[in-house]
């Protein structure tokens, strides 16, 4: 099996280690046997090389550089993403890409930044004055989103293959966050996880990112998907689902490095 | 003089009095800096910059000794404003006289501003002491009204010398660093590019006491675009044998700060340091006025540190004597048969494998902690280009966060040997290259040499 994963803006919009998310889908493809490519999607990349991926990464960035992705984004990327969003094609947001897929953002001065409206949130910043929410953060999974795709889809036994030392927590997500911006979900769109230590979306519902169809927004780096690999194989399968209609389970890994990072957070 | 008693009372309680006497003074009397730079009888340096702080100012300040002045150094590496006061401190006498050349002293990337408000209001022309620094705490109304005073008579007391002061700025790269706490890149250049505006128009008013010079690199686009609109003295390496093949993933300034368009490069050395230039409004990188220069230690990023005190020499009109340079505490520095090369950010990190690995290391010891001074945040070591390290090379790892750095080598294809205690991975009869974050390589120090620091 093959599959194109297209990483946004690598050069523009990858501050906080997310380069670790790509490595990760990109090795535990190699892992299971298949055949997967990174397609790097720049300010001058066609649209057209966007279209051909199955799997869709965009991760955090500093203001000048999300600035110089605006236009690009919002006016060529932006409505193609949104077009493969509604298809069911997978995508991972992170941080700064989570609060571009939204409505708009509001900074704490000057007007509305819209954002591509793939995801059915807007986020604010309440004020220079306002702490910035940084820190270590661990969520339960509440979304409708089944980690279970590899082997027969019994976590319990996999945690058996894997070591018998090291659980499985996949009922959790860890990671760091680091956000000024307060993100607020419409009624409609469902919240990733529910946050057991840290702030998430922001710092009030105690909820963390959103799903919307096979697509995840988060404010979690870490990265991601290094310490979380049971995200990283249900976006890797969902991919392979898409692509090749029919469901697909993974062969299963030694992740007990995987989770022995995980379980140290928890 | 409260502060010399808060260091010796530190010092003979066996702490290192990196930053207490400095902040205990700072609350006493917020503008006490101010007080010892103007006894420096000839200047201040500054060094800033995310890497090469600690090498490039123990360079400059060997370059300054060998002509036999005198230098106030923060050799501790404590580089925000209480660390810089606790130098000029432990150097003062009783009476709070310094008998000092120069000050040399690094300065936090966050702290620089603040820095420069305190140096820069002494050369108000009314004498009086102005501060801008929101670091600074709130002083008691007496106290500071007194010692104000005092500052004042000092600064009308004291023609000390009938030469303008320098005050130099060394400003030597901007890469992503710990950005839980310092923020991103951008910010801290455009506090940096405020706090210069504002200096070189204090400087115009008052060209007769002082005269600030900038010392810039020309390779990395956002600190030579801060130098441009100055008059700077700019440094750069021209050899086109040290390009990388391809760019690094760890670059934070590929965008021309003037127009925004993608930077185009005839070459590449590290991260975003290049020879760059921008094809749609012209803005390149300037001629460095140093480029040439025998380096006393290994790995490029030790050439740019030394072109930058090579700089230094240039503006001061001083031979660039180096002979007598040792390397600082972590930096290179080797204690029996480990070599401790400090690695605390992707920039840095790489550098330092690609020197080790340059130098033919056979056993690699990496560690990572999660403690205030190196960052909570540990993302960044996906941003290190780990996959260099060649399969024959033995790799341990060991610190707060050994798992994240084990599961990080994993993903490069190296099976890292997990050392839980730390004391255990260093005992070996091999030659061993750590590559610690910065609290780990105070403990590494600890357990090799009983000392943290110095």
């Amino acid at each position: 099996m093959v599959i194109n994963i297209a990483w946004l803006y690598p050069d523009l919009m990858s501050t906080y280690g997310d380069r670790g998310n790509v490595i990760v889908l990109q090795k535990r493809c190699e892992w299971s046997g298949i055949d997967a490519t990174i397609v790097p999607i720049t300010l001058e990349s066609k649209v057209m090389s966007l279209m051909s991926c199955d799997l869709i990464f965009m991760g955090g960035a500093q203001d000048r550089q999300q600035k110089l992705v605006g236009e690009d984004f919002l006016k060529r990327k932006g409505p193609v993403v949104k077009e493969m969003v509604e298809k069911g094609i997978p995508a991972l947001f992170v941080c700064a890409a989570y609060q571009f897929v939204g409505h708009y953002y509001k900074p704490y001065q000057g007007e509305k930044i819209p954002g591509a409206g793939i995801f059915d949130l807007y986020t604010e910043h309440p004020g220079d004055q306002a702490k910035r929410l940084i820190g270590n953060i661990v969520a339960e999974i509440i979304s409708p989103l089944s980690s279970r795709v590899r082997s027969d889809g019994d976590a319990i036994s996999y945690s058996e293959i894997a070591s018998s030392k090291t659980p499985r927590n996949d009922n959790t997500i860890i990671g760091f966050e680091n956000h000024g911006g307060r993100t607020y979900l419409g009624s409609k769109l469902q919240p990733f996880a529910r946050v057991k230590h840290g702030f998430g979306n922001n710092g009030e519902d105690g909820f963390e990112g959103a799903v919307y169809k096979n697509s995840i927004g988060s404010y979690f780096h870490g990265p991601l998907l290094p310490k979380n690999p049971h995200i990283a194989d249900w976006l890797i399968a969902k991919a392979l689902e898409i692509k090749y209609r029919k469901v697909v389970t993974l062969q299963p890994l030694d992740d007990s490095l995987e989770w022995q990072a995980h379980n140290q957070m928890i | 003089m409260i502060g010399k008693i808060v260091y010796l009372l530190l010092r003979s309680l066996g702490f290192g009095a990196g930053t207490w006497p400095g902040e205990v003074a700072l609350r006493i009397n917020p503008h006490i800096l101010l007080s010892f730079a103007s006894q420096f009888r000839k200047g201040i340096i500054l060094v800033a910059g995310t890497n090469g702080k600690t090498t490039t100012s123990l360079m400059i300040k060997t370059i300054l000794e060998a002509q036999g002045l005198r230098v106030v150094h923060n050799a501790s590496g404590a580089n925000l404003l209480n660390g810089i006061v606790s130098a000029c401190i432990q150097e003062a006498s009783w009476s709070g006289e310094l008998h000092a050349d120069y000050g040399v002293f690094e300065v936090d990337e966050n702290s620089l501003p603040g820095v420069m408000t305190n140096l820069s209001s002494r050369v108000r022309s009314d004498g009086e002491a102005i501060s801008h620094n929101h670091e600074i705490a709130e002083p008691v109304p007496n106290c500071h009204e007194r010692l104000l005073r005092y500052a004042r008579n000092d600064w009308k007391g004291s023609p000390r010398n009938d030469n303008k002061q320098k005050l130099i700025i060394v400003l030597l790269n901007l890469f992503r660093d710990q950005l839980d706490r310092y923020g991103e890149v951008d910010v801290i250049a455009e506090k940096w590019q405020k706090s210069l505006e504002s200096l070189e128009s204090q400087d115009r008013k008052t060209r007769k006491t002082n005269e600030v010079k900038i010392i810039a690199s020309a390779d990395d686009p956002l600190v030579a675009h801060l130098g441009l609109h100055a008059k700077t003295t700019f440094f750069g390496i021209n050899d086109k044998t040290k390009f990388l093949p391809k760019m690094e993933h760890a670059t934070d300034s590929i965008f021309c700060l003037n127009c925004g368009s993608r930077l185009k490069y005839e070459g590449i050395y590290f991260s975003h340091l290049g020879i760059w230039s921008c094809t749609k409004c012209g803005e390149k990188r300037p001629n460095p006025d140093i480029s040439e220069g025998k380096s006393p230690l290994p790995g490029l990023y030790n050439r740019y540190n030394t072109l930058a005190a090579l700089c230094v020499a240039k503006v001061l009109h001083v031979p660039a004597d180096l002979s007598n340079f040792h390397p600082a505490f972590g930096r290179q520095e080797e204690i029996g048969n480990v070599k401790i090369f400090l690695s605390k950010n992707p920039t840095g990190f790489n550098q330092s494998l690609r020197t080790v690995l340059e130098l033919g290391a056979k056993h690699l010891l990496l560690v990572l902690n999660d403690r205030i001074p190196d960052g909570r945040d540990v993302s960044w070591i996906w941003d290190v280009d780990f996959e260099m390290i060649p399969k024959n090379i033995s790799v341990a790892v060991s610190g707060d966060r050994v798992y994240d750095l084990a599961l990080r080598l994993k993903y490069a294809g190296i099976n890292a040997i997990i050392c839980q205690r730390l004391d255990y991975a260093l005992e070996t009869d091999k030659i061993l290259y750590v590559l610690p974050t910065y609290s780990a390589m105070l403990e590494v120090r600890k357990i090799l040499s009983g000392n943290k620091i110095l």
